[in-house]
């Protein structure tokens, strides 16, 4: 994979900005469940939270392989920050960027991309996700105003947000994925509530919570896009993040492979360096050639996006690879480690905790194969 | 205020280099290039006094074309406002008299208020051009440099010294040599990388600054790798006394160091 210049220097900086600012942090983060409020104002001054953009609102506009790159480069170090980047960027400043209208793009995107106000995207409930048709938020017209009610679940990044996007069904009577329809929803706006935060496996320094809505009032002005076409946008959306995910996965299995590598170089057991040993230079073998693939998928989805084709399968097979390679790395890593690999002494298991996200946030693994088996039969 | 900061590409310091047997040459493929760690110090001071006071920036480097990338990203987009390549095949070979012979001529071709360099690069540790580029130049020249207040065309520079430090007065133009703790360098934001293609950076070679390298007065005939190292011994005993005259017993008779 050739980069151009600019996406070299993107990924440089964004590996200097991860070996000095976040690798530090990673472990206390993750013991503590933080969110890491300095370095966000960091990324949000250096762009990255702006990377998906576009300049004229503030932001980077940067290709998606620079921002895949720059997901991969902080999840080397800690997937948490990677994770919080990429749904900021992919599910919060994409969809308005797309979808939004002018008025909404000159409010909401200039402090999105500056990092001064998060975005999030809020779709999933207890009965709905993947499947749409289960939603039972609800959005009612009255006046210039839509009245919202209901809850979601496993929202990343709402106690930091100014402003979330909301799927609601607009139209009782339509059934399976009609009849819903998108809105910016600002988090202070009375009724909101975002509620405790989820204490979890992995990824234990990003934010997720569930959110309550009770006759929360959003203006018309609000609507994201046209009413009823919300399942159009959150399928695009998610076509998009899912290559952020990969990226997220392969950052993962690449900083678990190089400790992985160092330490089996230099562990020695019955008088040489365990990496001698053709059982784990075969892990290791195993290791660098799915990555390697994985690599090349979650490019080749970028580059498809950037050259404006069809991407959808591409991404969904990156997601589902890459997320599948993150679980086999991290876990042989640990193997490779022994003992040492599943204390919190070394980030290996940190990172086996962190890869389990990938197979499910953003749609499944079963899901990601739902979506490349119709694409493989023309359904 | 015109400030020139002199910079060098180097490789990455976690470069793994090859080298097996004695040789007289480095095999230098796959080697990561970045901005030599302490020309980073004097960037910054340098972006820092501009935003301070104004000003323009010139970044200069003598090397390949292949620099761009470093001059783009450290220097351009962290605030300098134009680079200089001097790129020349007689330079190839080149030693540091000629390396600072080369840079004066760059730098004769304006007037700089500021000439900053970092004190050394960290692949060939020498640390002689900065100071050689400031005796060429007839300029006063500060070495070390840890902290820096400018006053009215004149400088204000603390530099360490074994177990201290020294203040001292220098009035400009002047050369001066940053050291780690002079400042902390910021990474260039990503807006600031994509926008840094549009900076001036120009690529000159020897004839057209007007000068002709001298031929090299160094000439580096072997590069030698470090000799493998011992193994480890455990000195134990029965507490710590034991073992602590067990220690000194090896480090006298079998040692010799003590």
């Amino acid at each position: 994979m050739q980069l151009n210049e600019n996406q070299s220097m993107i990924r440089q900086m964004a590996r200097d900005f991860a070996t000095a600012k976040v690798a530090p942090i990673a472990h206390a983060i993750d013991r503590d469940g933080t969110f890491p409020e300095a370095t966000v104002r960091e990324m949000g001054e250096l762009g990255f939270l702006g990377l998906v953009v576009p300049e004229e609102y503030g932001g980077v506009g940067a290709d998606i392989t620079s921002y895949a790159l720059v997901v991969e480069e902080l999840s080397r170090a800690c997937g948490s920050h990677g994770l919080t980047v990429a749904a900021h960027n992919s599910l919060g400043c994409w969809p308005i960027a797309t979808f939004g209208t002018e008025e909404q793009k000159r409010k909401y995107l200039p402090p999105a991309a500056a990092g001064t106000s998060l975005l999030s995207f809020g779709l999933t409930e207890a009965g709905a996700g993947s499947d749409a048709g289960g939603t039972r938020t609800t959005a009612v017209r009255d006046g210039d105003f839509w009245v919202l009610n209901g809850s979601k679940m496993w929202i990343t990044n709402s106690h930091y947000a100014g402003a979330l996007i909301i799927t609601a069904k607009t139209d009782p009577a339509a059934t399976g994925s009609r009849g819903i329809s998108a809105f910016i929803v600002e988090t202070g706006t009375p009724g909101f509530t975002v509620e405790k935060k989820e204490d979890k496996l992995g990824m234990r320094a990003s934010d997720t919570a569930p959110l309550t809505l009770v006759d929360v009032r959003v203006p018309h002005a609000n609507l994201l896009g046209k009413e009823g076409e919300g399942f159009k946008y959150f399928m695009k959306t998610l076509d998009g993040g899912r290559i952020s995910i990969a990226a997220l996965a392969l950052g993962l299995a690449e900083g678990a492979f190089a400790v992985a590598r160092d330490y089996t170089k230099q562990r020695e057991q019955f008088g040489k360096p365990i990496a001698e040993f053709q059982a784990v230079q075969f892990m290791l073998a195993d290791m660098a050639t799915q990555i390697a693939a994985a690599r090349l998928l979650t490019y080749e989805a970028c580059r498809l996006k950037d050259a404006g084709q069809d991407y959808a399968h591409m991404s969904a097979m990156a997601k589902l690879h890459t997320s599948e390679t993150a679980m086999f790395v991290t876990d042989r890593a640990i193997q490779c480690l022994g003992g040492y690999g599943y204390t919190t002494e070394y980030p290996v298991e940190r990172m086996y905790r962190d890869a389990k996200l990938c197979t499910i946030g953003e749609g499944t693994s079963e899901i990601q194969r739902l979506v490349i088996g119709r694409h493989a039969l023309g359904l | 205020m015109k400030i020139a900061v002199c910079v060098k590409q180097v490789p990455d310091s976690e470069t793994r280099i090859n080298l097996a047997a004695p040789a007289a040459k480095l095999d230098q493929t796959g080697f990561t290039r970045v901005l030599n760690p302490y020309d980073a110090y004097a960037v910054e001071e340098a972006v820092r006094i501009k935003e301070a006071r104004g000003g323009e920036i010139t970044a200069i480097t003598v090397g390949p074309e292949t620099v761009r990338e470093t001059l783009k990203k450290d220097c351009l987009a962290v605030g300098c406002d134009k680079a200089i390549i001097i790129n020349d095949p007689l330079l190839a070979g080149a030693d540091d008299a000629a390396i600072a012979d080369v840079l004066c001529a760059a730098l004769k071709k304006d007037n700089y208020d500021l000439i900053l360099f970092g004190i050394k690069a960290i692949d060939d540790d020498s640390g002689q051009v900065g100071i050689l580029v400031a005796e060429k130049l007839g300029l006063p020249h500060v070495s070390t440099i840890t902290k820096l207040e400018l006053g009215e065309g004149t400088l204000t520079a603390h530099r360490e010294i074994e177990g201290g430090k020294e203040i001292v007065d220098c009035p400009l133009p002047a050369v001066l040599t940053c050291q780690k703790g002079l400042n902390e360098p910021r990474l260039p934001s990503l807006p600031n990388i994509m926008k840094a293609g549009m900076k001036p950076m120009q690529i000159v070679t020897c004839a057209d600054l007007g000068v002709t390298p001298p031929a090299a007065l160094v000439e580096i005939r072997q590069y030698s790798p470090p000799p493998a190292r011992g193994t480890c011994r455990l000195v134990t005993g029965d507490d710590a006394a034991a073992a602590a005259r067990e220690l000194a017993r090896v480090l006298n008779e079998e040692a010799k160091v003590i």
